[in-house]
């Protein structure tokens, strides 16, 4: 089967909302092929094309979640698979991701993620509602390139300002860098820095652009 | 011709001596008063005083009752957040696990703080004004109320994988939307304002639309008077269709960027088409510029005997000057 067919079938699959047989279905693929040919050539440039299609209001944010929702099925399965493993290229780097202390609105977080992971980013997600201090102990345990942290309000983006301090007083300024994003920030850029934040980008599928700016900063 | 017989009029199609208008005036209402929001969305009164204002100084020919989702969220176990000059806003939904879907119930709207306010603002908005304005009164589709209660990631993530789940939750929600639209129309309002956020193709998909549309039919049939579907703050013409067939549906908000000649198309030619001058972005706006944006709007829908000038999206927001709407208000009152 040709590679665009693959992505008619899974596209067709996913608004349809049969989660479960789009995965199987990639799985089917990936062992009669591999799993890095499904990933390259099918899973992701489909997520590409439809953050782009969702950025211009061709496709519902529900369609960004599915995709979403298969593609970190899918990654799961692939991880388990020793012949992916072993052939795995090297990732960009390593990213801490979560919402910060307050914050419940996890969906623009977890697209994030799944972004950033098809762009080839190691994603460790600790969810919603992360004190400043989480965010400081897994970027030190993980070694971590990037804390990429999400608020949707004025009142918990402030928040963000303790994980700033963190890195400084952990004496990472030169070795992680900060992004933020949410709602609040594509209303009020200026709070970027005010709150101590190295970059932020406007929507989740810019998302990988920021991390590859923020990794070429920390290079330099 | 009064504000209420204007509206009457465009509703049965007959002429009217202007072109009739309303705005999302709710929290520009404390902005007059010099009220913090935080009193002003607590206080039936001094909301009450804040519309008083509104009609002294614009006079829509809707008035709106209190417009603020995130208090019908209360109501239900959701924590609120309050900003100066800004409407309160959910801080923490009161569900954050799936499981805890069992601890949805009804809010009692005797013993309920923001369940009072909604009812006290319409009662004092009613008792002066219901012989000469039409009042709108807004109230959260209850297909759109979980995703504050449980957050959108949460209620999208239930509508496309826990069928169980959302029957059990869009039961809730549309008895609690029955009972409150009914206790709305009671207490005075013209008709309930129904703002479909999340009900849109820009959130959810064909198929999850399908799904919800048995449960719209059922909440609005039981409902005893007209009802106008609000464009909430995203694009709603792909789904304007089947809203406009739902029961009691009269009227359709659309989103400023929306084609009104593509909502008559799709639509039947007696549904009122409202909008779409964007209301937050009233602010940004010279009082030249929102003239200009006003007169293309009315010179569009200037043969329309079903339509009403609107502002569409959220609330104007608090910081914008009197002129600027001041200015389009003239302009619609002089347009001929």
């Amino acid at each position: 089967m040709e590679i665009t067919e693959k992505q008619k079938i899974l596209a067709e699959l996913i608004s349809e909302g049969e989660k479960d047989s789009a995965v199987k279905m990639l799985t089917d693929w990936a062992y009669e092929t591999t799993f890095k040919e499904v990933i390259f050539n099918v899973l992701e440039p489909m997520l590409v094309h439809w953050g782009k299609l969702w950025m211009q209001g061709k496709l519902s944010l529900a369609h960004g979640y599915l995709s979403g929702k298969v593609a970190e099925e899918f990654y799961l399965i692939a991880s388990t698979d020793e012949t992916f493993r072993t052939n795995k290229s090297e990732t960009k780097g390593t990213i801490i991701l979560g919402n910060i202390e307050d914050d419940f609105h996890p969906l623009g977080r977890r697209l994030v993620g799944i972004y950033a992971q098809a762009a080839g980013w190691n994603i460790i997600d600790l969810g919603s509602d992360i004190p400043a201090e989480q965010f400081i102990e897994q970027a030190i345990a993980h070694r971590a390139d990037i804390i990429a942290i999400s608020a949707m309000m004025f009142t918990t983006a402030k928040n963000i300002i303790k994980v700033r301090q963190g890195i400084e007083q952990a004496g990472l300024s030169e070795k992680v860098k900060m992004a933020v994003g949410g709602a609040v920030f594509k209303l009020r850029p200026e709070l970027v820095g005010e709150i101590g934040g190295d970059g932020t980008a406007d929507t989740a599928i810019n998302a990988p652009e920021l991390f590859d700016r923020l990794m070429k900063m920390k290079q330099k | 011709m009064t504000s209420l017989e204007r509206i009457m009029c465009t509703l049965t199609g007959e002429p009217t001596d202007c072109m009739p208008f309303t705005m999302l005036l709710s929290l520009y209402g404390a902005s007059l008063i010099k009220c913090k929001t935080s009193e002003y969305y607590r206080s039936p009164q001094m909301w009450f005083e804040g519309q008083e204002a509104v009609v002294e100084h614009f006079n829509p020919d809707i008035l709106i009752s209190p417009f603020s989702f995130p208090l019908e969220a209360e109501a239900f176990g959701s924590e609120l957040i309050f900003l100066d000059k800004y409407a309160p806003n959910v801080r923490k939904p009161m569900i954050t696990k799936l499981s805890q879907t069992n601890l949805l119930v009804e809010p009692d709207f005797d013993t309920s703080d923001a369940i009072q306010f909604f009812l006290q603002g319409i009662s004092n908005l009613s008792r002066k004004y219901k012989h000469t304005h039409a009042i709108g009164s807004p109230i959260h589709a209850p297909t759109d109320l979980p995703a504050l209660l449980m957050g959108m990631e949460m209620w999208i993530d239930t509508l496309l994988f826990h069928p169980q789940e959302t029957d059990r939750i869009m039961r809730i929600t549309s008895d609690h939307f029955v009972k409150m639209g009914n206790e709305f129309l009671n207490r005075g309002a013209t008709f309930l304002v129904v703002p479909v956020n999340f009900t849109t193709p820009m959130i959810i998909t064909e198929k999850i639309f399908s799904n919800l549309i048995p449960y719209l039919t059922e909440a609005f049939s039981r409902i005893n008077g007209p009802i106008v579907i609000h464009n909430g703050g995203a694009k709603i013409l792909g789904f304007a269709d089947r809203f406009a067939k739902l029961p009691n549906v009269i009227a359709i908000v659309l989103e400023p960027t929306e084609k009104f000649e593509e909502a008559r198309s799709i639509t039947n030619h007696n549904i009122v088409l409202m909008g779409n001058f964007d209301g937050p972005d009233f602010v940004n706006m010279s009082e030249e510029k929102a003239i200009s944006k006003c007169v293309k709007i009315l010179d569009n829908r200037k043969h329309d005997p079903h339509f009403i000038f609107a502002t569409s999206n959220a609330d104007i927001p608090y910081q914008t000057p009197v002129q600027t709407i001041k200015a389009v208000v003239n302009t619609i009152r002089n347009y001929k």
